[in-house]
């Protein structure tokens, strides 16, 4: 089999989701460890477990509401199938193929075409589509856009994003909270008089860091979690030209979603943010080129069954 | 000691509920999909007569095409076998395509609010068809690989399960062409 068809990439993004959060779980390990060391094991039994705790209570209550919270910061409506027969017919046909629950579907007023999916898990999936989108696409490109959002549903891209944002903020909280400490002189109680210079500074250092770390962690996973979902798409559609011709359509559209707010960003299928203002690293998704060039990939394999 | 044997015993027979549950699961699943697919079939087979009727109103004399359809829509309702379904399905969309073709000489008829109506149903309906198809030959080719791989393997006889057949169409160019273009 070829190495860039839909199944080898699929498991290939998996695999990197799995290690970049590994890879979040030792930046937590390492910034506890960095204020054991710098602030001692009394400052940092009390402070841990607190930052992690107003974390947890702020991500997975916005993760169990989600599909609610998301229809008030975007503006989506709830529609129902008399509303738009042809969409619901399109999104049907791609839930017959992924083998998941009818979602609930939504409209945004908006004039730039996009589309996002969220919820808590696929019996409480909500996909959402922009006025703009449903007007500029056929049906072929529609059906892509649909299995990328029910792709993001079944890899329960919701839960990752939620588990990368909670410990994405512990640890921004975490570095805020000793910074200040730092600062006001409050640091350096605790057991840690007779410690090595050499220790105290490597932890300044990752205490420092950190927060950059978390976010450029964070970014690192929704954008294979978007690539990831361009895969699961063709595994549903075995249609790559379709997706394909949809990001096409985005890539020419220069007008962005009107809320540009930063918190909803890596929900829609094409990043709201202006690309030329967030440099590559920080970006939620892969460049719009690179998918359409990994799509043309797929498509030049032939029909895959 | 003892408790060691106990907790390798109780891992042991987690382990084989473990492997058998999920032969099962598979293969409710691959009923679950087969099942699907003739919902949408019978959903197909219950759009034709209309179909049949709104194409008449205009193209009366086009008798042959009709039949063709109708004798397939037959065949396709009474067959029970995944092998007979299937070859009936492949036949019964060759006299759709005819039908559909016979359609494009009359531009009146094209133009019907109705006809406009049943063709995307009848689009719609082709789609689901070949997805449905499509999601259950995956959940078969999980569940023959599950059949022949250890460890599950060694559970197929116990748990009754068995390799299911694939819902092969038998024209090999309708893999390519799933939905009807118009």
């Amino acid at each position: 089999m070829a190495e860039n068809n839909f199944r080898a990439l699929a498991s290939a993004n998996k695999g990197k989701t799995y290690f970049l959060l590994a890879a979040m779980g030792v930046l937590t390990w390492l910034v506890a460890y960095a204020v054991l060391t710098y602030f001692g094991a009394g400052t940092a039994s009390t402070i841990v477990p607190f930052a992690v705790g107003i974390s947890l209570i702020g991500v997975w209550g916005s993760y169990y509401g989600s599909d609610k919270l998301v229809l008030t910061m975007t503006g989506a409506k709830v529609i129902t199938r008399e509303d738009a027969p042809e969409l619901f017919n399109v999104i049907e046909e791609v839930v017959i193929a992924s083998g998941l629950p009818m979602p609930k579907v939504a409209i945004v007023e908006d004039s730039a075409p996009n589309a996002f999916a969220t919820g808590r898990n696929p019996d409480h999936a909500l996909i959402a589509f922009t006025t703009r989108i449903l007007e500029v696409m056929d049906r072929d490109e529609l059906q892509g856009v649909i299995a990328h959002e029910m792709s993001h549903v079944a890899n329960r891209d919701t839960l990752v994003s939620a588990v990368a944002a909670t410990t994405a903020g512990a640890i921004a909280i975490l570095s805020d909270f000793l910074m200040r400490m730092m600062f006001f002189g409050g640091g350096r109680r605790g057991g840690n008089q007779n410690q090595n210079p050499v220790a105290l500074i490597l932890s300044l250092v990752v205490l420092i860091l950190a927060p950059i770390a978390a976010l450029l962690l964070k970014s690192a996973i929704s954008r294979k979690r978007e690539a990831l979902a361009d895969a699961t798409a063709v595994s549903f559609t075995r249609n790559p030209a379709g997706l394909r011709k949809a990001l096409e359509v985005l890539a020419a559209d220069s007008t962005v979603v009107r809320q540009k707010s930063n918190a909803v960003a890596h929900i829609w299928i094409e990043s709201p943010l202006d690309a030329k203002s967030v440099s590559k690293l920080f970006s939620t998704h892969p460049p719009i080129q690179e998918r359409i060039a990994t799509l043309r990939a797929m498509e030049s394999l032939g029909p895959q069954i | 000691m003892e408790y060691i044997v106990i907790g390798a015993v109780i891992l042991l027979v987690l382990f084989f509920i473990a492997q058998y549950n999920r032969l099962i699961r598979l293969n409710i699943t691959v009923d679950e999909a087969f099942a699907q697919i003739e919902v949408q079939l019978k959903r197909r087979a219950d759009l034709i007569p209309n179909l049949v009727e709104t194409v008449k109103g205009y193209a009366a004399h086009e008798q042959s095409t009709f039949d063709a359809v109708v004798t397939a829509r037959a065949k396709a309702t009474s067959a029970t076998t995944i092998a007979d379904v299937a070859a009936a399905d492949g036949a019964l969309t060759n006299a759709l395509k005819g039908l559909l073709a016979v359609a494009e000489a009359y531009p009146d008829l094209k133009a019907s609010a109705n006809f406009l109506s049943l063709q995307e149903e009848l689009s719609t309906t082709e789609n689901k068809v070949s997805f449905a198809r499509q999601f259950y030959n995956d959940t078969v080719r999980s569940l023959n690989t599950a059949v022949k791989t250890i460890p599950t393997s060694f559970f197929a006889g116990f748990a009754k399960v068995d390799e299911r057949d694939f819902y092969e169409v038998e024209n090999p160019t309708d893999r390519n062409v799933p939905g009807v273009k118009f």
